[in-house]
């Protein structure tokens, strides 16, 4: 076992998914046969081995000239939103901080 | 021009009619959207049809023929009709990427390789079915309903890029786009008896493409021939300022169609035909191919690739990882699936993400966050990329003895609805297709014929080295005179239903 | 609480600052091309990219790459030439990706250093300690800052909190968010625990803000929000050497508020420790009017952010043509503009402080002194009349219609005794006004100054002759009647002679 489901509790929460007991549950035996799947990855020697991030050999420095483009209008930027007021995205308000580091 | 007249056409098809005068664009729009409307109630491959969108775009190409211009002069595409998969932004069209979170989601603004197949003169027909977020290799994880296998319609077209499969295999559109993460191209190709070809990553730009796992991802076309799959990536290939990481492009791949495999090296991994789960049908078909190219002048090299067996454990780490944090913009702010029961942010958060996602969806990001998380980070992540840097190195050094690969695509033709239900055999599916987007390099499903057991399409693999994709069009195209085309056998469709009256389903 | 200078003869305080500044000075966000922007209406400088819509993907601004790497070379750093950009991972509705774009292990600058000359009152709160040098200044000393790292980011949208009290999070019906901010280019820069007193503080980030400044990468307003300071203060009893538990302080948006801030929240821990209690890790939030800190969020593990490379953006490989590039750009810094200023121009070491630390004001003065030499006329009407009428009147140098030209001409009016300091003045003042010469309006005006001084001479004889009582008491030891006859010939000449030839001829008038 990889993770309780006390761990999969506290991911769903990180990861700001509501899972019912029942759906904790269930997730928390999907994990452990996924991560048990992983462990091939465990079992290499990679000392001395270069991760590779970015497949792309060589690809660096790649950058753009800092020239104003057009973006969306307002109405554009705004018409998805499931809730608006005044111009501005509407949410629910934020309780405790969360806030990172800002 | 009947449906079924125009279900059998392929590109070179529709220029030279055009050419010719025997139909104009419009026709060949009219005719799509009757064979879609006839047939897809029983495949399910759209999501989104845009008939006006077709109409308008076949308008002005009838008006350049008007004008005396050549299709090619229009366009590379032009009148061809095409479909996108439903991960793919157009303007005025939803992107939903077959989830419930972006049901209502209309982009502002168009991928580039969509921009760049309409202005090569394409006419889009539509959005296409998909495995949400393209989390699966079988289109059930749809939130909208699976797509069904135009050979059977009891079993799935693959996926992630299912609809797309199924609307080229089932005559909707002639060309259609894909994208592919672990096989999402090939292996649905493979299901559904066409050709479908992920190229290098870094050939096609993917912005405006929703992304799973932005380091494996890559776009690619579906099409009944190699010809066809050549000429539409050539639309769409190229140097775009908006995707760091898409690269400038010299080679024309349909300049390569008949070069031929004589004198060329091919490998072949005898590894992957003695993995466990490959059917015998797969490896005969495999092996048939095999001969085939040899017979055509190809000189034959075994290859190893050690660490390939490594892959399917890199990619579900990686993928995840990357697909966690890409997914974590669908908040509920901005756009998307918005439960406002809770009683502040946090909750609404938490209840949105919950029932805008599916299963599959909640599993993978499940996985990425915990495999991200501070510790764990160190003993999945990290080593996952340094095998990944092994599995480039196996590919690299076998493209220094050979010019492609052929390998299988998926171990099995297509299976039953329901038939795989745990998460971990699914993702078996893609053991052969995976690392090459681990690697990233480029690889195309051939269909080469049906399966002698199930009876089904059966499609071989070919790879080639990094941004050598014209490599894969070269020997494929070469193997494909060897086969009897059974993508163009899609107008039959409708007897083959026949076969099926009275199923299941 | 006790006061601080005592609080610091028992405690040290360890300080460190994490300093974010907005590239203001570019024209467009740090992954896209809309426009950099304050003031505008909510939403309207966003695009796919910077409102995260799915499909969207970054591309690096060149400059914003360049203006970084040249506050790295600014303040010491190795540029470091392999970096990447990594995705920190967390929810929070002003940042539209739900991860931030910033720097991993790796910034594009690393390990830097700002040396510090600390006199006067801020060398009070310091007794000179190990580490520092004294200065050849009574009380002062030298310390040198190290800088950790400057990273690349971005920074996120603004919130608006409706129904709370003040704005504030606490107690909101709900909020709103604008998104254009979201993608600005942003630097942050982190301090060793170098500081060891508020004053220091203050003084560390008055200097860096003088060389951002300087460097023209940001306007570098804290009340605007475009430069923020954050400090991490901890203490230990002197002389020991494992440090205390730190609170992270936020909201100290000015200098003074920086002080003041630090300076409450060390207090607040020695009051803490010398009562037998202890410091939590927590953040904390400065309050200016109530004057205290208040706690946000007490942090029991370490935030977990996800970090990992960023794959949608191509890894850094800096060529020494981009650096050697950038540094060939670097303008010359206010420590070197400094020395000029002493060793060249012999300015007193005040003012060629003050005026190096304000870019705008010591261009201008370079380029005056390229039309007229005397550095120190031009340097005081610059430090005393120019910068008193742009802050009376609150303008800009640059828009206040003074020229390099005109300031050089009325310090060679000054400097050749045409025109007297007063009337530099009223003519300083009819230059704002007119946007004429100097020269022109003391003509107009005819305001140059007497110092003819055969004529003075003669009119300081006369004054003297019609009092010859005060003559008298002058030369019985009253000298303080100076002032008088000063006054009398003035009114003579109509407040126009030469008031130091005028105090000369007296002196030599009476006293012999």
């Amino acid at each position: 076992m990889h993770l309780s489901v006390k761990d999969v509790r506290g991911i769903a929460t990180y990861a700001r998914i509501g899972l019912s007991d029942e759906e904790v549950e269930a997730m928390t035996v999907d994990l452990n046969n996924i991560i048990e799947s992983l462990k091939p990855i465990t079992e290499y020697d990679l000392e001395g081995v270069e991760p590779t991030f970015h497949p792309i050999a060589g690809l660096s420095n790649v950058m753009r000239e800092d020239v104003v483009q057009s973006g969306l209008s307002r109405e554009e930027a705004l018409a998805n939103a499931p809730s608006q007021q005044e111009g501005q995205f509407r949410v629910l308000p934020i309780l405790g901080d969360g806030g990172g580091d800002r | 021009m009947t449906g079924a007249d125009y279900s059998s056409l392929g590109v070179a098809d529709i220029q030279a009619g055009l050419a010719a005068r025997e139909f104009s664009a419009c026709e060949l729009a009219r005719a799509a959207f009757e064979r879609i409307e006839a047939e897809d109630e029983h495949i399910h491959a759209f999501l989104e049809t845009t008939f006006e969108l077709a109409l308008k775009a076949a308008q002005r190409v009838d008006e350049a023929l008007g004008e005396g211009l050549v299709p090619q002069q229009i366009g590379a595409l032009a009148g061809v009709p095409i479909a996108f998969k439903d991960n793919m932004n157009q303007a005025q069209t939803h992107t939903t990427c077959a989830s419930r979170m972006l049901k209502d989601y209309v982009a502002p603004f168009t991928a580039t390789c969509v921009s760049k197949a309409l202005e090569a003169g394409a006419l889009p027909l539509g959005k296409l079915n998909m495995d949400e977020f393209a989390f699966g290799s079988s289109t059930e994880t749809s939130s909208f309903g699976p797509t069904s296998n135009p050979w059977d319609l009891d079993r799935v077209p693959g996926g992630s890029s299912g609809g797309s499969a199924a609307a080229v295999a089932a005559g909707f559109a002639t060309v259609a786009l894909g994208s592919d993460t672990g096989g999402s191209i090939r292996q649905p190709a493979s299901f559904c008896g066409v050709v479908g070809l992920k190229p290098t990553y870094g050939v096609v730009s993917r912005y405006g493409v929703v992304a799973f796992g932005s380091s494996l991802d890559q776009v690619g076309p579906f099409g009944k021939t190699v010809a066809d799959v050549a000429v539409t990536l050539d639309a769409i290939a190229g140097r775009d300022p908006q995707d760091c990481t898409s690269q400038r492009i010299e080679a024309r791949f349909s300049d390569f169609l008949d070069a031929g495999v004589k004198g060329t090296r091919i490998g072949v991994v005898p590894a992957f035909l003695e993995a466990k789960g490959v059917e015998a049908e797969v490896v005969h078909a495999t092996t048939e191919a095999i001969a085939h190219l040899e017979e055509l002048g190809a000189q034959l090299v075994e290859i190893e690739l050690p660490n390939a067996a490594a892959a399917l454990a890199a990619y579900y780490v990686i993928g995840p990882c990357e697909a966690f944090s890409n997914l974590s913009r669908f908040d509920s702010v901005r756009y998307g699936y918005r439960e406002d029961g809770g009683r502040d942010l946090g909750e609404q958060y938490e209840q949105s993400r919950a029932h805008g996602f599916g299963p599959e969806t909640v599993r993978r990001i499940m996985l990425g966050s915990y495999l991200l998380s501070s510790g764990v980070y160190h003993m999945y992540y990290y080593p996952a990329q340094q095998v990944r840097t092994l599995i480039t190195q196996d590919y690299a050094q076998a493209f220094e003895q050979v010019d492609a690969l052929i390998t299988p695509v998926s171990p099995r033709a297509a299976f039953k609805f329901g038939e795989i239900a745990d998460p971990t055999s699914m993702y078996l599916s893609d053991i052969f297709t995976i690392p090459i987007n681990i690697a990233g390099n480029g690889g195309l499903s051939l269909p080469v014929g049906l399966g002698k057991t199930s009876g089904l399409p059966l499609g071989v693999q070919i790879t080639g080295p990094q941004f050598k994709d014209e490599n894969i069009i070269r020997v494929a195209a070469a193997l494909e005179s060897c086969y009897p085309n059974i993508a163009r056998l899609a107008p039959s469709l409708g007897e083959k239903r026949a076969r099926f009256e009275g199923g299941v389903r | 609480m006790r006061e601080l200078q005592a609080v610091l003869q028992d405690w040290e305080a360890v300080i460190g600052l994490e300093v974010h500044t907005e590239l203001t000075t570019l024209n467009t966000k740090m992954f896209c091309s809309c426009p950099i922007g304050f003031g505008a209406e909510p939403n309207t400088h966003v695009c796919p990219v910077c409102l995260g819509m799915p499909g969207a993907l970054p591309v690096p601004n060149r400059a914003a790459i360049e203006s970084i790497v040249l506050a790295g070379l600014a303040t010491g750093c190795e540029i470091m030439k392999r970096s990447m950009f990594y995705r920190k991972n967390y929810f929070y509705p002003d940042m539209s990706k739900n991860f931030q774009t910033t720097q991993g292990p790796v910034a594009f600058c690393m390990g830097g250093n700002l040396d510090l000359e600390v006199s006067g009152n801020a060398a009070g709160e310091r007794a000179v300690l190990a580490g520092t040098r004294p200065t050849v200044e009574e009380g002062g000393y030298l310390t040198s800052i190290g800088i950790t790292r400057i990273h690349m980011e971005e920074d996120a949208g603004k919130m608006i909190h409706v129904g709370g009290t003040d704005g504030r999070i606490s107690g909101a019906a709900y909020s709103l968010v604008d998104y254009n901010r979201c993608g600005t280019p942003l630097i942050e820069l982190v301090t060793e625990p170098d500081l060891r007193t508020p004053a220091e503080a203050r003084l560390f980030l008055q200097k860096l803000r003088q060389i951002y400044l300087t460097l023209a990468i940001s306007d570098c307003s804290m009340e605007e929000g475009s430069l923020r300071c954050d400090g991490n203060v901890s203490l230990r009893p002197r002389g020991a050497t494992e440090l205390g538990t730190k609170t992270e302080l936020k909201n100290m948006n000015s200098f003074k508020n920086l002080h003041d801030g630090l300076a409450y929240e060390i207090c607040r821990q020695a009051e803490v420790l010398e009562g037998g209690g202890t410091v939590l890790q927590e953040t904390r939030h400065w309050e200016p009017t109530a004057k205290r800190t208040i706690s946000m969020r007490v942090k029991e593990t370490a935030d977990d952010y996800r970090l990992f490379p960023e794959p949608d953006l191509a890894p850094y490989d800096l060529t020494d043509e981009f650096i050697e590039a950038v540094r060939a750009r670097l303008p010359e810094l206010p420590d070197a503009k400094k020395r000029r200023y002493i060793e060249l121009w012999g300015l007193p070491a005040a003012d060629a402080d003050n005026l190096a630390g304000q870019p705008g004001l010591s261009t201008f003065f370079d380029e005056a002194l390229t039309l007229c030499d005397k550095a120190r006329p031009i340097a005081n009407l610059l430090l005393n009349e120019v910068s008193a009428h742009l802050n009376a009147n609150g303008i800009a140098l640059a828009k206040s219609g003074l020229t390099p030209q005109g300031i050089a001409e009325l310090a060679a009016l000054l400097a050749d005794d045409t025109i007297s300091s007063k009337q530099a003045k009223e003519v300083l003042s009819l230059m704002i006004e007119s946007g004429k010469a100097p020269s022109l309006i003391v003509a107009e005006h005819g305001l140059q100054q007497v110092s003819d001084s055969d004529a003075l001479e003669a009119i300081v004889l006369e004054v003297l002759a019609a009092n010859p009582d005060k003559v008298a008491e002058y030369r019985g030891g009253k000298t303080g009647l100076l002032g008088f006859f000063v006054g009398q010939v003035m009114k003579m000449t109509k407040g126009q002679g030469n008031p130091r030839l005028i105090n000369e001829i007296l002196r030599k008038r009476l006293d012999n």
